[in-house]
């Protein structure tokens, strides 16, 4: 976790990796070993081989069809000379590829039953495996987690995590710990309750599951309006960080549900009596046990969609001449927060797009200050105008990139506002419940363009240089040791851009839209870099004109870049 | 017929007691048996379906049905279905078409509530 180890680049070190890989704690070098690069989450690579200087001469290396036509999420997984990469709806497909020619050597499609897509709130994605032990693990829409033999594609076990009819859903990959497979949870706006769950990588046996909302009698549950709780959300659709020094698991949880908050708690900012904890928090869990460590809750009582679940990367700043072990999140809520990740103790929380439903976070009671009179808070029936970020947040789960090359944060980030308002409504189950009601189509919040690419420095707290994209959704970040951050957009441009400067050096058009990561790799001595591209179909279905043109921009379909010098 | 109503807002129920709504949910191709809405052109109703509409519907086909995805735009029933819009739209809401990730509605949501919804819709179809 404390910066990084170097490792050897070349050929003879690539295959000793694929024995040896405990791919939890690999440092992305020659491999890709897990979603975010490494159990930090940073998604920065030491790779140099494309950097600055030649990065103008990148071109295409292979190819892959990526089989279906929407929401292509996945981050690939390279462990020594292979590529594990899946498809959206479903999955349908897992692909195990040789990553240096594309070649197929397995297939696998997961046996999803016909009618888990009217419980999947937002898009039909799977963000993609995790590999350990010669297995390989992966969450599916219908909630259930599966695990493959990495060599053959043969299933070794299928276990049921919830139920999908309930609203239930895995989207995003699971974590490696130790001799664990640990997953997350979807299904926020169905009035479900949140927790993380552990299972044995041998056998999927349940090791933990531990609730984010406490049940009657557990501390916390008093935050909660009669029966709330039980319906309360604070889901864990994003990923998994890991310390392994420490022996934590970093996972946040999504806001309350339903979004009506007049249903948990007060009906305005006071929210003092019903914070409704742990939603819209970042928690701290005790790898071998679950039990919860510490957490931190980044937006109490939310009524605006201000989700928490997007990534923690771990990594210890320098800050007034001592060394913070930091976790670093960018929320929704359009904070950018450094926390002690010892202590889960507020360092920094500074706006990093246009903020105006709180005025700031007072550092010592660790609480947004919300706008005065309700102003920015919807209510039973009363609308809040103007109000920002808007409900996909300053940033959504596109992941960002932190580079220890220059030390900054660079964040996929959304320039917009909106109009909200409470409404009553009654739980069904496997049934959206939001008890609200919103208005998205809303210029830019600051300028006309509707997102940006920022470069954030955590320890000034303060952007140091931004690319404006003018349709809706930046793509996640990849950082390399060759000076580069890669990102692309929805218009399909896939870019290579000077970490330290924010010039576009190189610019390729992937026929679709991008909105995960890249990834980069080496084999036989060549860096390699991966990027998949598809219809984002969620989001735009909820954004009106604004989404029509997201539909515009990007063609259905699911395609895999893989390019080289 | 509904047990479950997920409406208290209490203009909405004086509204569907003022009325005597008989919903036939018929799906008849028999013209003389399709189903006929009691509030179109109401314009309270019109009002009150588009705000229902973007309740339950708009996360799926676009707040005011604005929406680019074109096997869910609900804009298009009636460059769609022609005559049979109003069969189509009542046999999917209570229905639904789970393989493709329409949920079913029959038992959810009041009839009152589906023919308003429909109320807008009538106002927003495309010509072309
Ligand atoms: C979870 C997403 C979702 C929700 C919520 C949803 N729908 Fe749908 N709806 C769909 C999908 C997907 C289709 C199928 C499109 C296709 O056939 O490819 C569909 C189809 C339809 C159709 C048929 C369209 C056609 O031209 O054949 C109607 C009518 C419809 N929906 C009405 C509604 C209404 C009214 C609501 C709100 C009460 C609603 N839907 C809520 C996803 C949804």
């Amino acid at each position: 976790m404390n910066g990084i180890r170097k490792r050897l680049v070349g050929a003879c070190a690539v295959s000793v990796m694929a024995l040896t890989s405990g791919a939890a704690m690999a440092q992305s070098g020659n491999e890709w070993t897990q979603y975010g690069g490494d159990a930090a989450n940073t998604r920065y690579s030491t790779l140099n081989q494309v950097n600055t200087g030649n990065v103008k001469d990148l071109k295409v290396a292979w190819v892959h069809s990526l089989g279906t036509l929407e929401s292509q999420e996945s981050t690939p997984i390279i462990i020594g000379d292979t590529m594990y990469v899946t498809s959206s709806t479903g999955p349908r497909y897992v692909f195990a590829l040789d990553a240096k020619t594309g070649a197929r050597k397995w297939t696998y499609q997961p046996e999803m039953p016909s009618d888990y897509m009217a419980t999947v709130c937002c898009g039909l994605d799977n963000r993609g495996v995790a590999v350990a032990n010669g297995k390989v693990f992966f969450g599916r829409l219908d909630a259930k987690l599966e695990a493959l033999d990495a060599k053959t594609g043969k299933r070794l076990w299928t276990v049921t995590v919830a139920d999908y009819k309930k609203g239930y859903a895995i989207t995003s990959a699971p974590l490696i710990v130790k001799d664990l497979v640990i997953t997350g949870m979807a299904g926020g706006e169905y009035g479900v309750r949140g927790f993380v769950a552990a299972y044995k990588q041998s056998t999927g046996e349940q090791v933990w599951k531990t609730y984010t909302i406490p049940g009657e009698g557990e501390p916390g549950n008093e935050t909660w309006k009669g029966d709330s709780w039980k319906t309360g959300a604070a889901s864990t659709w994003g990923v998994g960080s890991y310390d392994a020094k420490r022996n934590l698991v970093f996972w946040s949880t999504s806001n309350a549900g339903p979004w009506g908050a007049q249903t948990r708690g007060s009906d305005s900012s006071d929210v003092s009596q019903y914070p409704n904890l742990w939603s819209a928090s970042q928690l701290a869990f005790d790898a071998d046990t679950g039990k919860i460590t510490w957490g931190y809750q980044y937006t109490p009582h939310d009524a605006w969609d201000y989700d928490g679940i997007n990534e923690a990367v771990l990594t210890d700043l320098t800050i007034g001449g001592k060394s913070v072990p930091a976790l670093l999140h960018a929320d929704r809520n359009g904070f950018f927060y450094v926390l002690n990740r010892d202590t889960g103790k507020v360092v920094a929380a500074d706006p990093f797009v246009t903020v105006n439903w709180a005025t700031h976070v007072d550092l010592e009671t660790g609480r947004p200050v919300e706008a005065p009179n309700n102003e920015k808070r919807p209510q039973l029936g009363k609308w809040a105008r103007n109000v920002c970020p808007n409900l996909i947040g300053g940033k959504n789960w596109s992941p960002m990139s932190f580079s220890k090359q220059t030390g900054l944060v660079y964040i996929p980030a959304f320039n917009m506002c909106m109009d909200i308002a409470n409404r009553e409504e009654e739980y069904t189950p496997g049934k959206f419940y939001l008890a609200s009601e919103f208005n998205l189509a809303m210029g830019g919040a600051t300028g006309s363009h509707l997102a940006e690419f920022i470069a954030w420095d955590p320890v000034a707290k303060k952007k140091v240089w931004t690319i404006e994209e003018a349709n809706m959704w930046a793509s996640g970040a990849m950082t390399t040791a060759g000076g580069l951050v890669f990102y692309g957009n929805l218009d399909g441009i896939f870019k290579a851009v000077d970490a330290k400067t924010g010039k576009v050096l190189w610019q390729f058009r992937v026929g679709t839209g991008i909105t995960q990561s890249a990834v980069t790799y080496s084999i036989d001595g060549k860096q390699y870099i991966a990027v998949v591209a598809g219809r984002l179909k969620g989001p735009p279905s909820f954004f009106g004109k604004i989404g029509q043109k997201m539909m515009e921009a990007s063609p259905e379909g699911g395609i895999l870049m893989v390019f080289a010098l | 017929m509904f047990v479950k109503s997920g409406m208290h807002c209490i203009s909405r129920v004086a509204i569907a007691a003022a009325l005597v709504v008989a919903p036939s949910f018929a799906t008849s191709d028999d013209s003389a048996a399709r189903p006929v809405n009691p509030y179109t052109g109401d314009k309270p109703s019109v009002q009150e379906g588009g705000s229902l509409f973007n309740q339950y519907c708009s996360h799926c086909h676009g707040p005011w049905a604005e929406q680019g995805e074109r096997p869910r735009d609900l804009r298009r029933l009636r460059i769609r279905y022609g005559d049979d819009a109003i069969t189509m739209f009542l046999t999917t809401v209570n229905e639904g078409r789970l393989d493709k990730g329409m949920p079913v509605w029959k038992g959810v949501l009041p009839d009152d509530v589906v023919w308003k919804i429909y109320t807008f819709l009538e106002t927003v179809q495309d010509d072309e």
